[in-house]
């Protein structure tokens, strides 16, 4: 059965020039609804000039997008009052308190009793961990508490769309893993847009995942099918003893693209490049056993990083728009 | 734990998003703290002070030197010009002071960008900082001091004034302290940095002392400028032509709501 997903974002050539500089290019996005999606580029690929776009804070030079099927351009205020934001360098009142600061986000949202609305920001805090901090004056947040506190201004309305701008950036290890499992806990009731560079959190979390160059949207895809590539797989073989070739077995097959070699700690390590990755599983090692002298001590199939997948994308752009 | 009461999300739509929790906490800036009172009793001491002294002190001094004129009148009319003069002038100064703060440095910081990622339009933006501060400034720089000014007046007169003229002098204090609020709210959402803010504010407030001998009091009765002289004539004994002080209120007035409208139109074009 083919799960066709409605979506939450839609942008038709969505462009912006600042001063004669074209941030982003016709940009053309679908943001399924309930994904993680994972908006990666390097830094000034155009990442936070698409949020802001999205949110009316930047008004477009040409296209256009909407969310929830309404107009970027036009219901800004409307669109707003389901979307939870978080900036990339939040900032906050700072005399206010974290407490101060989330019944003042919540009073855009919601009107009812005090003391619901006080239960909604204390559940809040507690899933951001700042319970203990809840009435220090945010002036005196570290970075991580700030983002934490960003965390929880943006979800305190329980958004059907959270827009996270670089979420992690700015905490240490044990903050990103939170906030990931932050993330994870909210997929369920919301779908979840945000930009990163931090590649590891990407492929933890994300379902789906766009990448963007110089303002131009390189490649969108689910994670799974842009891991799995442009259909070439690499093979990592490792045969005992540095004397051994593989290479008189193996030249010459149509489906291997190349080989490489190299020795490491006695051994010698082997990368051949497939082009049918259905007849490799089926025959390269075999092919290799055929000389019985040969032995193989490792064999598998190299799985691809999105980390590499990232920098072949934004070379290969990089290059094409040089060219 | 989770929330079990559904929270009723809020009625506003249009361009009314966000404007009554914007203003709930511009108006908390100012009544919740002790700034009401800071100001109030800065400028009771100011303009209130500066009244008593001319009303009071100054008589006592003046019997002493037998050479100076000791009128009633010009006492009065002393007194008269340290409310409505040096009055105007000062609260238009402290609104300046008081107003470059109002946008610039929360456009600059990322908290405008903050709030309006949130469901507010950005006329209620704006208009939550002109409510909200033209209110509690009209009352504390305004309001309080000529409130005690009718009674000092009072006091020295042995009667009360008569309110209507009095009360036409402290419009056109408010007015006038109005039009340097809105000048320098505009101000705030069209210049980029503090200085110009100040600066073309503060220009406008002492160039225009000057520009009167320059243009002449035709021209300068459509600005705010003549607005400062004109209540002098409002107490008995001295009279003035009602029309004469109408051109500059109603033209003052004009202005201040043109600016407004500038912010507001500005507004919606800036980028965040």
């Amino acid at each position: 059965m083919t799960n066709i997903r409605e979506s939450v974002i839609e942008t038709a050539h969505l462009s912006k020039v600042f001063n004669e500089v074209q941030a982003l290019d016709g940009l053309d996005l679908r943001v399924p609804q309930n994904s993680i999606f994972g908006f990666l580029g390097p830094n000034g690929a155009g990442k936070s000039t698409t949020i802001k776009l999205l949110l009316g804070l930047l008004h477009p030079t040409s296209g256009g997008g909407s969310i929830f099927g309404l107009d970027i351009s036009k219901d800004g205020p409307e669109i707003r009052s389901r979307i939870g934001y978080l900036a990339q360098n939040p900032s906050f009142f700072p005399s206010m308190t974290a407490r101060e600061t989330l019944r003042f986000v919540s009073r855009f949202f919601y009107r009812g009793p005090e003391m619901e609305i006080e239960n909604r920001i204390r559940e809040t805090l507690e899933l951001v961990g700042l319970t203990e901090k809840a009435d220090r004056a945010v002036g005196a947040f570290s970075g991580g508490e700030k983002q934490r506190l960003g965390i929880a201004q943006a979800q305190i309305n329980h958004p059907d769309l959270l827009i996270l701008d670089e979420p992690a950036a700015s905490l240490d290890p044990q903050g990103r893993h939170d906030v990931l499992d932050i993330m994870e806990s909210l997929r369920e009731n919301a779908t979840i847009f945000f930009s990163t560079h931090i590649l590891d959190d990407v492929q933890k979390v994300s379902d789906t995942v766009a990448i963007l160059n110089q303002g131009k949207l390189v490649a969108q895809a689910p994670i799974a099918e842009l891991l799995h590539g442009s259909g070439s797989s690499m093979y990592s073989i490792v045969t005992y003893g540095t004397d051994v070739d593989i290479q008189k077995q193996i030249s010459g097959v149509p489906w291997i693209s190349s080989i490489n070699r190299e020795s490491l700690d006695g051994n010698t390590h082997w990368h051949v490049l497939v082009n049918d990755d259905e007849i490799a599983q089926a025959q390269l090692l075999r092919l290799i056993l055929e000389d019985t002298s040969t032995t193989v001590t490792e064999f598998g199939r190299k799985k691809y990083e999105l980390e590499e997948v990232f920098l072949r994308i934004v070379e290969e752009s990089n290059h094409d728009n040089h060219n | 734990m989770t929330t079990t009461i559904e929270l009723q999300p809020v009625e506003e739509r249009g361009w009314r998003m966000g404007l009554a929790n914007l203003l709930r906490k511009e108006m908390k800036q100012w009544w919740a703290t002790r700034r009401w009172l800071i100001q109030s009793l800065l400028w009771i001491l100011i303009i209130n002070g500066f009244m008593a002294f001319v009303l009071f002190v100054m008589p006592i001094m003046m019997e002493r030197m037998p050479d100076a004129a000791s009128e009633r009148l010009d006492i009065i009319q002393a007194a008269v010009s340290a409310l409505f003069q040096i009055g105007m002038i000062g609260t238009a100064i402290g609104t300046i002071i008081l107003g470059q703060d109002l946008v610039l440095p929360e456009r600059q910081s990322g908290i405008s960008e903050w709030i309006l990622s949130k469901p507010v339009s950005r006329r209620s933006y704006i208009l939550s900082k002109f409510f909200a501060n033209a209110v509690s400034i009209l009352v504390t720089f305004v309001g309080i001091p000529c409130a005690l000014g009718y009674v000092l007046f009072a006091l020295k007169l042995g009667a009360p004034v008569p309110l209507s003229p009095y009360l036409l002098g402290v419009g056109a204090m408010a007015l006038h302290t109005l039009f340097y609020l809105n000048l320098t709210l505009m101000m705030n959402v069209v210049a980029k940095s503090r200085s110009v803010v100040l600066g073309i504010a503060m220009g406008v407030l002492f160039g225009g002392m000057l520009l009167p001998n320059l243009v002449g009091v035709t021209l300068s009765s459509l600005t705010p400028w003549l607005l400062p002289n004109l209540p002098a004539g409002i107490i008995p004994d001295v009279n003035i032509e009602l029309s004469f002080l109408m051109i500059p209120l109603l033209f003052t007035g004009i202005w201040s709501i043109l600016f407004v409208f500038i912010a507001l139109w500005k507004m919606e074009r800036l980028e965040f």
